[in-house]
């Protein structure tokens, strides 16, 4: 893949003073073709918004559906055509939205919009340097991403749908255009959007880590990054090892797809037609899903960790507690997230001792998790706290990341999951802890660095609104849901009424779905703040506002492309010297005292 | 522990840094095919098969080329630039007649009826074989690249380092080649 | 127009909001920035202890709703089931204690030690022998889940006992279909490229073994307090088995046959008393995407108990009879193909 760009000779970013000599820039190399990170990671952010509003539309929509099942909305016929004729959606079209959320969130916002945008934003920053270790293919990677997005956006478009078979795409229905029109045309482009949304995380995962690697600054050793640099680097470790594999996943698909091979297909007969595959199996594909797919959740679940612990430590104004055992822990569920794919398929007929291992080594992640989850609660702990939108998020991170926690405890316990598998306890389960969480650390992000991105700061009373209604609302729509899961209500049902064994939870659907969509419209309202305040915003005037050790607030109001307009400062410590010796905050780039006290 | 002052001066480029890493990431996609390759063979309904000679002659092909983008990058550091230049197209030439070699070898299983959708080995057998060789022509373009750099008249930066990448790079396509040729050979 | 007074409303509403945010921000600069800033740190503080008083009360009121709708009130439906009951409400008092207290510590301490004149912050930064701590605890009480979690598994993942009843269960977008192997009690082969728009499960009637073969679409009948074998296949996507009331849950994939089997406690007449619902049901609902018509793939299961099953089973007319031989239409299977080994369907009496 980096093949391409091997001629790419000059030595970019190789070398601090490259930068020094500008070179014009015209609107199109600025915003547009630009090779500064800083660039590179608002590009990744709006882009990451604009999805986000589109999937979060395609669930109040299928909400609406799940809420009002006997209702019609003519409106909806007016705006989909035959895809709601008569004012409700089709099943067939509901999946589509079910899938295309799925697939929108969990990749191209929780994903790229929250990597891209910080790892692209914070990295060279944190780490002292000047820019990514190849600021081409860090601009490619957002190019490739950009290119997917086009592909997925088209394929909503294409007269038989997109694709409607879930965003883990389980063949054989996602392999044959006759199980399902979503899988005509629309599952290529989902496969070839995938294809170029792969290379560009690669692309991007490859600069992160060599940027980690190679290009701290003088002083900056691995031990003094800040978590959130060590959680963005974890996170592309885990990437670049497991993204390939879904790759060669999709590849293997694409063949069965189109030229008539037998990888994932066997003993079919469909609408009529016996089809020749003979000898494939469709587990296989779960194999190759689930070893990206389980990683994927951590990729998604990481950075959200490293900003929040950043974040509580800065407004706590203390240190992080225990920041090696927040690196080890980190590490510990990096390393087991490669070791635990198998607990999405217990109920395919996996073998009962393979089964047994993968639920030793999936209730073991929980040691880790604990880890962190109190050593965040000793931070907060007779600290001096501060409540700034990015710290109310970063909390309610924590809260969010324990509750899904737990239930991954549930579901990771074989003998339950048995039960659970595939109902609404893991859509709690995996909205509260991957979807809702990360969105949190994702908000605690954009709050905390939004004066460094754009000089300016959003509006603090819309983003209390923003906080409060999200918190509550999210709880509100997530919490019941469990209850649902343990009657065995399935997931992915488009209409419940003519069950007897689910038809009794209509009332609590509706109450979710009239919650979700308030939720929604508060979350315009934070685009709103978001896009009003890059214009309008309160100014920021001190270099530093939170008081943060960091190198990133070492730099000007608004950095240049190079970031540091002179030397790059040396580091002398580490990140989270908070009240130490009574100081309220001790910058990475002070030296240490002659007296200063050891720990 | 303060005193520990870390230079920014890498000991590796980030350019090569950044290609090992990427080798890391086609070895797990190879990984990934070659362990469900394993697995499916576990199960019924396997058929085995000889590999084409030709695969052979494409192995020596291969192995030769490696030795001249070797020769290349030394002589560049020489700064033989003609030596240099001769090896590089050397290389060029290999790498083509490499792909073409695989791609007759897929014409003789195919006339011995060993075709794409016969059986779920062949089709095995086909991806891996056409995703290397996929590899292999990025490597080719990269090396036309670079070529094209050798012989262009505008001022010439004696820069080692993209030389030195489409190295890595063409011996990491190499040995992922005997690695696979040797696994289709013993799991079959 | 409905729609639009809505739109109109929801635009409304947020010009307020943002007229209000937008005056905050001028008040705040009047006032003081920092000022504000403590005044909004103190109301927050207050607002998260709020929530946490207020969640917890959520919790316990949600479960007062709710617990009722599960299925957990009226007891597992199967044998097996009862064990993931009991496993169930191990996992939740664990994971219940840690949620309160992580919870309560989480709002408390942001409470409690919000920003303060009279208080600096203390500085922490590590302490080995609480981060051990705080390792080991949660890992003796994985352990502890592990073990009771696995004990179950294995149970339940075992082999069906020799006396199971054996029922194949086949799903195709989107029903499904049961067959019964007969008086000889073995399914007769099948082959997918048999499939005809009669013969839907491409059985193999060459098979001597097929010609007794029941087949039935949608419904099944089982008999109370034996071991059920369903030994599951597709004949197109993934499908899932999933019966939630007797706690279990199978995909099915096609070329690859799995299996589940459990015992069921109550027939069907007896879950109605003991739900106190006239038209209780055991559903097998589709627990894996299959396609448009997922959410209508629904099976129905009949537990009845020994007398009305044999009854039930004595009326079935083999496949092959309905498929070959019209003119016996009137005959039933047992009758016609071997009337004396008809107990041999029924699991052999231990
Ligand atoms: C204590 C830690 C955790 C355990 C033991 C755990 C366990 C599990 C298990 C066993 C499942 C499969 C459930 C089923 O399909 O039947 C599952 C689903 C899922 N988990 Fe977790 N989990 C944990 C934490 C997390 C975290 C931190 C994330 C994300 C950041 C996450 C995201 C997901 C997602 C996305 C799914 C559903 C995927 C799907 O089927 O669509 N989990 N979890
Ligand atoms: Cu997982
Ligand atoms: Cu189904």
């Amino acid at each position: 893949m980096s093949v391409a760009t091997l001629h790419h000779a000059d030595v970019h970013g190789a070398h601090d003073t490259h930068h020094e000599h500008h070179h014009h820039e015209t609107f199109i190399t600025k915003y547009v073709f630009s090779q500064d990170h800083k660039m590179i990671a608002k590009q990744f952010l709006i882009t990451g918004i604009i999805w986000a509003f589109i999937g979060g539309l395609f669930s109040v929509l299928f909400r609406l559906q799940l809420g009002y099942p006997e209702s019609t909305f003519p409106w909806l016929e007016d705006i989909f055509g035959h895809w709601a004729a008569g004012g409700k959606l089709k099943p067939e079209f509901y999946y589509a939205l079910v899938t295309m959320h799925g697939t929108i969130l969990v990749f191209f916002v929780l994903t790229a919009g929250l990597s891209g945008t910080f790892a692209n934003f914070l990295i060279p920053l944190q780490v002292g340097a000047r820019d990514m270790a190849s600021p081409m293919l860090n601009m490619l990677s957002y190019w490739f991403f950009f290119l997917a997005s086009i592909i997925m956006f088209c394929s909503l478009f294409v007269q038989t749908g997109p694709a409607s078979g879930g965003w883990t795409i389980y063949p054989p229905l996602s392999a044959l255009g006759d199980a399902s029109s979503g899988s005509k045309i629309g599952m290529d482009l989902w496969l070839v959007s995938m294809a170029m949304f792969i290379v560009s995380s690669l692309l991007g995962g490859l600069n992160y880590i060599s940027t980690i690697l190679n290009m701290r600054t003088k002083g900056m050793s691995m031990t003094r990054m800040p978590l959130t640099v060590w959680a963005l680097f974890f996170t592309a470790v885990l990437g670049v090892l497991s993204f390939p594999v879904l790759l060669s996943g999709a590849i293997l698909l694409l063949f069965d797809r189109n030229l008539g091979t037998s990888f994932y297909l066997s003993d079919i007969v469909v609408a009529g037609k016996i089809l020749p595959n003979e000898g494939g199996s469709a587990i296989l594909f779960q194999h190759l899903f689930w070893f990206l797919g389980h990683p994927e959740v951590y990729i998604i679940l990481l950075p959200a960790m490293g900003m929040s612990s950043e974040i509580i430590s800065v407004n706590s104004r203390k240190p992080i507690f225990g920041y090696m055992a927040m690196v080890g822990s980190m590490f510990a569920i990096a390393i087991l997230a490669f070791l635990v794919w198998a607990h999405h398929m217990f109920v395919t007929g996996l073998n009962p001792f393979l089964g047994s291992v993968f639920v030793l080594l999936t209730l073991l992640i929980a040691v880790p998790s604990a880890i962190k989850v109190f050593n965040w609660l000793t931070t907060l702990w007779k600290g001096s706290i501060r409540f700034t939108p990015g710290m109310l998020f970063a909390i309610g991170f924590v809260s969010l990341f324990i509750s899904g926690g737990l239930t991954g405890i549930f579901l990771g316990n074989s003998a339950l999951d048995v039960h659970l598998h595939d109902t609404y306890f893991v859509v709690a389960h995996f909205h509260i802890v991957m979807g809702v969480a990360s969105f949190f650390g994702m908000f605690a992000g954009v709050y905390h660095w939004f004066p460094k991105m754009f000089g300016r700061y959003l509006n603090n009373t819309m983003a209390y609104i923003h906080f409060w209604v999200t918190i509550v609302g999210a709880y509100l729509i997530f919490w019941p849901m469990h209850y649902e899961g343990l009657a065995g209500m399935p997931r992915r049902y488009f209409d419940y009424s003519n069950w007897e064994s689910f038809k009794q939870f209509a009332s609590l659907n509706q109450f979710i779905s009239f919650v979700a969509m308030i939720v929604f419209a508060v979350q315009l309202l934070f685009v709103f703040n978001f896009f009003y305040s890059i214009f309008k915003g309160r100014k920021v005037t001190s270099l530093n506002p939170w008081g943060s050790n960091t190198l990133e607030w070492t730099t000007p109001l608004r950095p240049g492309h190079g970031n540091w307009p002179g030397e790059i400062p040396e580091v002398h410590r580490g990140p989270y010297d908070y009240g130490k010796d009574g100081n309220e905050f001790i910058p990475q780039t002070t030296p240490v005292g002659e007296h200063e006290s050891h720990h | 522990m303060s005193s520990v002052a870390m230079e920014q001066q890498q000991k590796i480029h980030p350019h090569k840094f950044t290609l090992w890493v990427a080798i890391g990431s086609l070895v797990m996609m190879f990984a990934g095919l070659t362990s469900a390759y394993i697995v499916k063979r576990n199960q019924a309904n396997w058929q085995t098969f000889d590999l084409p000679v030709l695969f052979w002659y494409s192995t020596g092909v291969i192995v030769l080329s490696s030795v001249t983008i070797f020769l290349a990058t030394r002589a560049f550091r020489e700064r033989a630039m003609l030596k240099y230049r001769r090896l590089l197209a050397a290389t060029l030439v290999l790498g083509v007649l490499f792909i073409a070699l695989q791609a007759l070898g897929f014409q003789q299983l195919w006339a011995k009826g060993i075709t794409l959708q016969k059986n779920v080995s062949f089709s095995f057998l086909y991806v891996i074989v056409g995703l290397h060789a996929a590899h292999v022509l990025g490597g080719v373009i990269a090396l036309l690249l670079l070529f094209a750099k050798a012989f262009s008249s505008k001022k010439r930066i004696y820069n080692l380092v993209p030389i030195e990448l489409a190295g890595t790079y063409w011996h990491f396509v190499d040995v992922l080649w005997i690695y696979l040729l040797i696994f289709l050979m013993m799991i079959r | 127009m409905k729609a639009f007074l809505m739109v109109l409303l929801g635009v409304l509403i947020f010009v307020v909001i943002f007229q209000i945010a937008k005056a905050s921000e001028y008040v705040s600069v009047l006032k003081g920035e920092e000022k504000t800033r403590r005044q909004n740190n103190r109301i927050n503080a207050f607002l998260l202890m709020g929530l946490l008083i207020f969640g917890l009360i959520g919790v316990w009121y949600c479960n007062e709703l709710y617990y009722g709708k599960t299925l957990f009130p009226q007891g597992s439906a199967s044998v097996e089931g009862e064990k993931i009951d009991t496993m169930l409400y191990i996992t939740i008092a664990i994971t219940g204690v840690v949620f309160v207290i992580t919870q309560i510590l989480l709002f408390w301490f942001s409470y409690k030690y919000q920003e303060s004149d009279n208080r600096k912050a203390f500085y922490y930064p590590h302490n080995n022998k609480l981060e051990l701590l705080w390792t080991t605890v949660p890992a003796i009480f994985l352990t502890v889940l592990v073990v009771f979690g696995l004990k179950y598994w294995f149970k339940i993942t075992a082999d069906a006992p020799s006396n199971a009843l054996v029922v194949e269960v086949t799903g195709h977008q989107f029903a499904w279909e049961f067959r019964y192997p007969g008086a000889d009690g073995v399914l007769g082969k099948k082959n997918f490229k048999l499939t005809t728009s009669k013969n839907n499960l491409g059985v193999d009637f060459s098979d001597p073994a097929s010609k007794d073969d029941i087949h039935l679409s949608n419904t099944m009948h089982i008999p109370v307090g034996v071991p059920i074998k369903m030994v599951i296949h597709s004949q197109d996507v993934i499908h899932d088995v999933g019966l939630p009331h007797f706690r279990l849950k199978m995909d099915a994939v096609p070329g690859i046959p799995t299996t589940q089997w459990f015992t069921p406690k109550y027939t069907t007449a007896e879950m109605k008393q003991r739900t106190g619902n006239p038209d209780f049901t055991y559903e097998i609902a589709c627990d894996q995407l299959c396609g448009a018509n997922h959410f209508a793939m629904r099976g129905v299961i009949i537990v009845e108990t020994m007398e009305e099953y044999k009854k039930w089973l004595a009326e079935q007319k083999s496949e092959y009879a309905t498929l070959f031989e019209k003119k016996e239409e009137t005959k039933p299977v047992a009758d016609s193909v071997a009337p004396k080994q008809t107990a041999q369907v029924l699991p052999a009496q231990k």
